[in-house]
């Protein structure tokens, strides 16, 4: 019994890093029909910048988050003004594949350059103190990792919702033609939409970097989740990205415990072939992703 | 039967190629064979892809160990010379390295590349001519169980043998003192799992109970639900089959949900200097098998650690002293046997040699049974007092085994 809690504990906490990390992903295509196969790799990217950061100042790694959620924000709309916009909105989808798969490429090798291709991991004082709660120990970085999860989420959202910057960019979404008949000036929107999905990249890579031993072909084991997490959850919608991420992270932390490790990771395709042919356009999708 | 004409064009040129390879490669034989002042040894690694870090480590054992052979007199008074090719990491292009290497380049004599995956291609190829072949990296079982005679495994022990010294000792603990759960989990990995479970089984058979056997797929980010299957197990000893990262971040995850083994031990990772610099200040007790330790006092090691160190500015690592053995074993074959030819006899009585002997190595004296496994056992290293030492078997020892860890 206290290890199924145990288990759901752990499993929420999974949940909420998943969502943190897949929340820039879902925003890409939402925003732009984007499928971006470097997000992972630029998570991976925040934590070794927050790694370096720690390692070279001896400040905690959260600190990092003031200089690299900025840059990263320019180099998204940097990335989104000078290489994606310039594809044929036709072919956009596939050829963003191909583009954002030689970023990443780009971004492994660059990591394997610089820092090598030795493995590293952020040493904290904290990182192996715990909380008890109900005979459940809660690990403090994964629940600052959660924490740095909700309050981004929910800053996320309150952007996308209460602010101009939030409606033009959901009218972007939602259908360009007219938004830009209403003189929203949807390019620069969407410019501003991917610097935003890539900002969430470095406070999920920094989140990332906490917990985990990082190197610099890592993201080819995240992607594959991710990209499953947001079709499950509607492809372009956050809080959907957010509840599928939930629910999928406790599903692999319970069935791991009758299933073991292996068979519990397939939840995620499992999740994804089911989502594909009972209801393609994601759970929580709605009437966005019923356009492709 | 009715052959289509191009087919018959395809296998003819086919056919003629191969009748022209066969006599150019005749020709390079006699060109660096015997009468020659140089001994070439061909060699394919890893230098890019998947193992370029540990490919690159037997490629500065190999090359501090020629060097070395150069300035000490060479082999049989001839001047040592690598042919190093780059394989990728990938299994089809070792094949056709050591075909190049043997057919084309004529080389007298051949060293194996890095790790199961590439060993077992290679070693076929060398065994197709009849080659002697050494390898400082292949301890998985699959690799002695293809049928080569000609392979030598250059290290102390395969992987289920390595945590053998620990087995000894538990086995030699008081009824009270032994742990009697123990906790497993290993990497979906030849290796990894190969080390895991030759321990498992001798705690198997001396009556431990085994509560927690789990596998990972190499892939796996998150240990926290592993971790949470043994803490609740609270098994009195637990043992990773692990490489680098998996071990870090399933010891950490452990620690998170304070679990207190009374023994713990995770193959790779301990020995890496990586490992005490990512877990802090909580390593105190933990133990992994090594296969060299640059401390180790056979005779031949010292000169290595020196020399290596002298060379390269840092000392050696279990990469390059396993390519440094690699160049031991071969050359005290060459030097018994007073040949170094490609020609199957002198490969054959180089492997007959082999069979029969005993070779002085950095890693200890080797010998081997008929497969080629290394009839040793790894030294046992645990940290002590914050540094990492040896603490089995009990005559190389440098420190007390500690049987009883304190708290992470």
């Amino acid at each position: 019994m206290s290890l199924v809690f145990q288990s759901l504990v752990l499993g929420v906490l999974l949940g909420g890093l998943y969502a943190l990390l897949a929340a820039g992903l879902t925003l890409y295509f939402g925003v732009m029909r984007v499928v971006m196969i470097a997000h992972s790799a630029f998570l991976i990217l925040a934590a070794y910048l927050a790694w370096f950061f720690n390692r070279e100042t001896g400040i905690d790694p959260l600190v990092s988050l003031l200089f690299t959620v900025p840059i990263f924000f320019v180099l998204g709309v940097t990335m989104q003004r000078t290489l994606l916009s310039r594809l044929r909105p036709a072919t956009l989808t596939m050829m963003s594949v191909l583009l954002t798969f030689s970023v990443a490429l780009v971004i492994e090798g660059m990591l394997g350059f610089v820092f090598s291709g030795t493995q590293r991991r952020i040493r904290l004082p904290y990182g192996g103190d715990s909380l008890e709660l109900f005979g459940a120990n809660i690990p403090v970085v994964k629940l600052i990792a959660f924490g740095m999860a909700a309050v981004s989420l929910l800053a996320l959202y309150l952007i996308l919702k209460k602010t101009p910057f939030g409606q033009a960019l959901r009218a972007t979404i939602q259908h360009p033609e007219a938004a830009r008949l209403i003189g929203i000036n949807t390019e620069r929107i969407a410019g501003y939409g991917f610097g935003l999905g890539l900002a969430t990249a470095a406070i999920g890579g920094t989140a990332l970097s906490l917990d985990s031993t990082i190197y610099p072909s890592l993201h080819w084991h995240w992607i594959g989740p991710l990209m499953a997490i947001i079709v499950v959850g509607g492809l372009g919608s956050v809080p959907g990205a957010a509840i599928a991420a939930l629910v999928l992270g406790l599903g692999q932390s319970l069935l791991q415990i009758p299933m073991g490790t292996t068979w519990a990771q397939t939840i995620f395709y499992v999740a994804l072939f089911a989502t594909l042919m009972v209801r393609p356009q994601g759970f929580f999708g709605g009437r966005l992703a019923q356009r492709f | 039967m009715k052959v289509k004409t191009p087919y018959r064009v395809a296998g003819l040129a086919a056919a003629s190629c191969l009748a022209l390879t066969a006599c150019m490669s005749s020709g390079g034989d006699d060109a660096s064979g015997a009468d020659s002042d140089t001994i070439t040894i061909g060699i394919s690694l890893p230098l890019t892809g998947d193992f370029s870090e540990p490919g690159k480590g037997v490629q500065r054992g190999y090359e501090a160990w020629a060097s070395w052979m150069n300035e000490n007199g060479g082999l049989l008074g001839k001047d040592v010379e690598l042919k190093i090719l780059d394989d990728q990491s990938n299994a089809d292009r070792v094949a056709s390295d050591y075909e190049k290497l043997i057919n084309q380049d004529g080389v007298n004599l051949v060293f194996g590349p890095f790790s199961t995956r590439l060993v077992v291609p290679a070693a076929q190829v060398a065994q197709d001519y009849g080659f002697l072949f050494v390898e400082p990296a292949g301890a998985a079982e699959e690799v002695f169980t293809q049928g080569f005679d000609n392979l030598f495994y250059a290290a102390p022990a395969v992987a289920q043998d390595h945590y053998n010294n620990l087995a000894d000792a538990i086995e030699a603990m008081p009824d009270d003192e032994r742990p009697e759960t123990a906790a497993f989990a290993a990497m979906d990995d030849p290796f990894a799992m190969g080390t895991a479970y030759g321990l498992r089984d001798r705690l198997d058979e001396m009556g431990v109970e085994i509560v927690v056997d789990e596998v990972y797929p190499p892939n796996t980010t998150d240990f926290s639900s592993i971790a949470a299957k043994i803490a609740d197990s609270n098994a009195d000893m637990v043992v990773g089959g692990t490489q680098y990262q998996d071990a870090v971040n399933l010891i950490v995850a452990l620690q998170q949900l304070d679990y207190q083994p009374q023994m713990a031990a995770f193959s790779t990772a301990p020995t890496n200097a990586e490992f005490a610099e990512a877990i802090g200040d909580k390593t105190e007790g933990i133990l992994s098998p090594t296969g060299y330790t640059t401390q180790a006092e056979y005779p031949s090691n010292t000169e290595f650690v020196e020399y290596y160190t002298e060379l390269n500015g840092t000392p050696p690592g279990e990469d390059e002293a396993n390519a440094w053995t690699t160049g031991q074993v071969v050359a005290a074959a060459v030097e018994a046997v007073e040949c170094a030819d490609p020609d199957a006899e002198c490969q054959s009585q180089l492997i007959d040699w082999l069979r029969e002997n005993e070779v002085e190595t950095v890693v200890g004296p080797l010998t081997w049974d008929a497969e080629g496994r290394p009839e040793g056992a790894h030294l046992i290293q645990q940290y002590v007092d914050g540094e990492i030492k040896i603490v089995l078997p009990q005559d190389t020892a440098e420190a007390e085994l500690i049987v009883d860890k304190p708290n992470w």
